[in-house]
């Protein structure tokens, strides 16, 4: 053991830079095929409980620095959900160990610390130990979007980077043109808000005054993001002594070697279980999203257009154990909000592969050198305009983690492991915005409720299950509505409750979706507010089902502006409790509304007033099976739950019951019989496929596409796969053009 | 990891397993490698007829051995959609919903239903047993989506251990094409 400590030393003899350390990791991985070089993992097999005791002291500095920062300084949106991380990284961002929170995040790190390499920031500005370093940008420190916001210490042992402490999270404001913390309608990304590439905004675990300064001056929630600042750094300072003190027991050659040796121990791990759960093959899953900005504005007419933006990915698995993940197929990157940038879009990627394959073992870099990405030069998630927004990639990448997800659950069923197979879907909503009170004073927010936690979907053998996961964190939780409420104190809670029928049907349904309505009081000179999420009603949330069971549905918001809500609540009366109340009471005159509005697209920031309402429906997920192959008792349930209407189960489940005296639906079991042989005998009359392409193939030659749909193609059939794709599919002449 | 009992895996595929047993299988700290032997024989077990099962696709559909040669797409209900290299979807019947009307039938509340001219939803049937194999959400003109093509010789072979007597490297290539190459060849 002696001789490999001697080795690290002797490689470590003079300080090397950040980029030498690349260009080492990078060769070394290469040539080897192992991370770093590391063929035998030597430590650990000398002195297994050392290499073991090693790490969990690693792990306990970022667990204990989540439990404990948040609780020093932090907004209720980074104190109470799973939406925030700490990590120690090596010296090049790879990821060493987690703390409970959105893990995925590990991917921006390589990013922003191969960015302050190739800057050279170790000549200048210097990086020296207990720095801190932030970014949130998406291009140079590899943040999804630009409310995710990245905190780096470096721990540098005699003169030497060797680590990282890293603290991110979630912030409520961005400062934007349209406020809240995904900001919407961009252009470019000199309307994404507060962006900035990896700086150095303090020394000794101190920040300057200037950066408090400039989170007063660039957002609207100036003391929350400060706070969240606090949180990130206290955290991460304290990862920073744990690691000192861990490299003082067991001495810097251990340190350096063990880490490389956690690394390489994790990714043939995370090979042995891609080998254990899935099967050799391609896969492709498809999800769309629609961003319409036609006729919103008049002054960047580039933008003044409606876009389909079209996902598409193809994810295969060599015999090794390896995955890769082509993007290439998906649109073109365009002045819309829902762009991004590699480390960002891999922050969605890497959702689903950590959570599959990344148990068992310590969550580290492991997953991202086994799993790889491909974004070709020009797509969404790899623009070639360094100015294009990517001030909400999460509207479209949940859908682009989700059909990856997909394809490996189609694997775990054709494996056996039917108790994983689920359908993926994770639509999510925040309300955001801002205003000024009575007294003058600015005030911005996001509510974070819906990005807390959406419905599961449905597994192969039963039925998903309302707010009980969210695919971009392992804490699902959706917060309390009173912190909500002292939060953002212009808007109280008259209702939030799932929303009856909003699900993916199948033979085993999508849990369903929730609903809030949100009553605005008091809201003082001025309250703007939109919505940053991921779907949205016009399409479904993938675009490719499971097993015969259908996508689930996206958000959509109600508002009902000028309304009498007072009067209702004068009067005892009943007052909305969900989105589709909001609609009901407004048609059958409960409610008196001036201008009642149904969203089924992302809303432009509208003016709130006094007693006006805003709700918001999301959150529903994806159905398994074919739908005339529901147990009937699960059909029954949902009639005596009232999470279903009688004439839709009849008619999609071929389910007939009949209501008894006591009120309860009983089922009519030959009805049901003769209904469902009724929906066999008509699914007859389907086209044989061979003739629907003849039909299609000739709407196809004459574009008859609506202009999005068009552009959408034309897009996408500039990388040659798609091209190849969809010229092949339908045998197009080489000089077609969509 | 011990092998999970076949009568929980009948209950899996039936879909009658209780939540704690699910989740009991969730929790399992590695998964048994014998499941998939052990789930091909329930599966085996329950169609009538007696091509081998190579892999289960999705609920209906599995790719078999023929006793001729080949390998072929096969419904439960014994229904055979050709080589499973081309996509089965180019095999089965296709029903199209376009409007509104036709996507309130499958989707509610009214303001959650996708928004027609946008897409249109595939539905995909054996033309024997009329069972609904696929539902698709996409834009018109969208190429069907090949949702798996798998690798069957080097699953076989290099993560079961067990090799298919008919290995060949054309097995791991998409011929969808090649159908829609010959529908349009037909139509001219
Ligand atoms: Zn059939």
């Amino acid at each position: 053991m002696a001789t490999i400590e001697e080795k690290v030393l002797e490689q470590g003899a003079g300080r090397r830079s950040l980029e030498q350390m690349f260009e080492e990791r990078d060769r070394l991985t290469r040539e080897s095929g192992h991370y770093y070089g590391i063929t035998e993992l030597s430590l650990r097999d000398a002195d297994p409980l050392k290499f073991e005791r090693f790490y969990s002291r690693l792990h306990t500095c970022v667990l204990a620095a989540r439990e404990v920062a948040r609780y020093v300084a932090a907004s209720p949106g980074g104190r109470e959900m799973g939406e925030s991380l700490w990590a120690l990284t090596t010296a090049e961002g790879d990821s060493l160990a987690l703390s409970l929170g959105f893990f995925s995040h590990t991917a921006a790190f390589p990013v922003a610390v191969r960015y302050m390499a190739t800057e050279k920031y170790d000549d200048n500005p210097g990086i020296d130990d207990a720095d801190v370093f932030c970014t949130d940008d998406g291009l140079t420190g590899g943040a999804p979007h630009p409310g995710d916001t990245y905190c780096y210490v470096p721990i540098v042992v005699q003169g030497e980077i060797i680590a990282w402490a890293v603290g991110l999270n979630h912030i409520m404001e961005a400062g934007a043109p349209v406020a809240g913390s995904w900001p919407g309608f961009c252009v470019d990304t000199f309307m994404d808000g507060f962006v900035f590439p990896p700086m150095k905004t303090g020394t000794k675990l101190k920040q300057a005054t200037w950066w408090d300064n400039l989170w007063k001056r660039r957002t609207r929630a100036g003391t929350m993001n400060i706070l969240d600042d606090k949180m990130r750094l206290a955290g991460c300072a304290m990862v920073h002594k744990g690691v000192h003190e861990i490299v003082h027991e067991f001495g810097l050659p251990y340190f350096k070697r063990a880490v490389r040796e956690v690394i390489e121990e994790s990714r043939r791990m995370v090979m042995d279980n891609i080998k254990a759960l899935m099967i050799p093959g391609t896969y492709t899953g498809v999800a769309f999203r629609v961003a319409k900005y036609g006729d919103m504005q008049k002054i960047w007419a580039q933008a003044d257009r409606d876009n389909l933006i079209h996902i598409r990915q193809e994810l295969s698995v060599d015999g090794k154990g390896r995955m890769a993940a082509d993007l290439e197929g998906s649109s073109r990157w365009g002045q819309h909000a829902f762009n991004g940038y590699p480390g960002g879009a891999d922050c969605s990627l890497y959702l689903a592969m950590t959570n599959t394959f990344s148990h068992n073992t310590k969550v580290t870099a492991g997953i991202n050198l086994t799993v790889t990405s491909h974004y070709p030069k020009g797509c969404i998630y790899n623009p070639d305009n360094d100015f294009a927004s990517f001030a909400n990639i999460w509207a479209q990448s949940m859908a682009m983690n989700s059909v990856g997800f997909y394809s490996i659950n189609r694997a775990l069923f054709s494996r056996g492991y039917l108790e994983e197979a689920f359908a993926t879907d994770g639509d999510w909503d925040g309300v955001q915005g801002a205003g000024e009170l009575a007294d003058g004073t600015p005030y911005g927010f996001t509510n974070f409720e819906y990005v807390g936690g959406v419905a599961s979907g449905a597994f192969c053998y039963r039925d998903g299950e309302p707010v009980t996961w969210a695919e971009w964190t392992q804490l699902c939780n959706i917060g309390n509505a009173e912190e909500f409420e002292y939060l953002i104190p212009t808007m109280f809670y008259l209702g939030r409750k799932t929303l009856p029928g909003f699900c993916g049907h199948g033979k085993f349904r999508g849990g369903l979706g929730q609903t809030s309505v949100h009553w605005i009081v008091d809201p003082g000179r001025h309250l703007g507010m939109s919505r940053g999420g991921a779907g949205t009603a016009m399409t479904t949330f993938t675009a490719t089902g499971m097993s015969g069971g259908y996508p689930a549905p996206n958000c959509f918001h109600v508002t009902a502006r000028g309304t009498n809500l007072q009067e209702l609540i004068d009067n005892g009366g009943h007052t909305p409790r969900d989105a589709m109340e909001v609609i009901e009471y407004a048609a059958d005159g409960r409610l008196k509304v001036d201008k009642l509005e149904v969203w089924k697209y992302d809303p432009p920031e509208l003016q709130m007033k006094h007693n006006d309402l805003w709700s918001n429906a999301t959150g529903a997920a994806g159905g398994w099976g074919d739908p005339i192959e529901r147990p009937a008792s699960l059909a029954l349930q949902d009639l005596n739950e009232g999470s279903m209407k009688p004439a839709f189960v009849a008619a999609l489940y071929g389910v007939i019951a009949t209501q008894n005296a006591a009120g309860e639906w009983e089922l009519d079991a030959p009805a049901t019989a003769a209904r469902r042989a009724a929906i066999r005998l008509a699914r007859k009359d389907a086209k044989p496929a061979a003739q629907w392409w003849q039909e299609e193939r000739e709407r196809v030659v004459r574009r008859e596409f609506i202009t999005p749909i068009a552009d959408m193609y034309r897009g996408s059939a500039s990388f040659p796969k798609f091209d190849r794709e969809f010229r092949g599919f339908w045998q197009l002449p080489a000089d077609f053009q969509i | 990891m011990a092998a999970v009992d076949k009568d929980l895996i009948r209950q899996l595929v039936d879909g009658t397993i209780s939540r704690d047993n699910a989740r009991q299988l969730i929790r399992m700290a590695r998964k048994d490698h014998e499941r998939f032997w052990n789930y091909l024989e329930v599966l085996q077990a329950r169609v009538a007829w007696r091509d081998r099962i190579l892999l289960r696709l999705n609920d209906h559909l599995y790719i078999v051995a023929k006793t001729g040669g080949g390998r072929v797409v096969k419904c439960d209900c014994g229904h055979e959609f050709g080589d499973y290299r081309t996509n089965w979807k180019t095999a089965a019947l296709i029903n199209v919903r376009r409007t509104h009307d036709e996507f309130a039938q499958v989707y509610s509340p009214a303001p959650a239903c996708p928004e027609p001219e946008w897409q249109e939803i595939r539905e995909f049937y054996c033309p024997d047993c009329q069972a609904q194999l696929a539902v698709e959400v996409v834009p018109p003109g969208y190429p069907l989506v090949h949702e798996m093509l798998p690798d069957l010789d080097r699953f076989y072979r290099e993560f079961m251990g067990r090799p298919l007597p008919d290995e060949s490297p054309d097995w791991y290539v998409d011929r969808t094409q090649d159908t829609t190459r010959a529908w349009h060849a037909a139509a001219r």
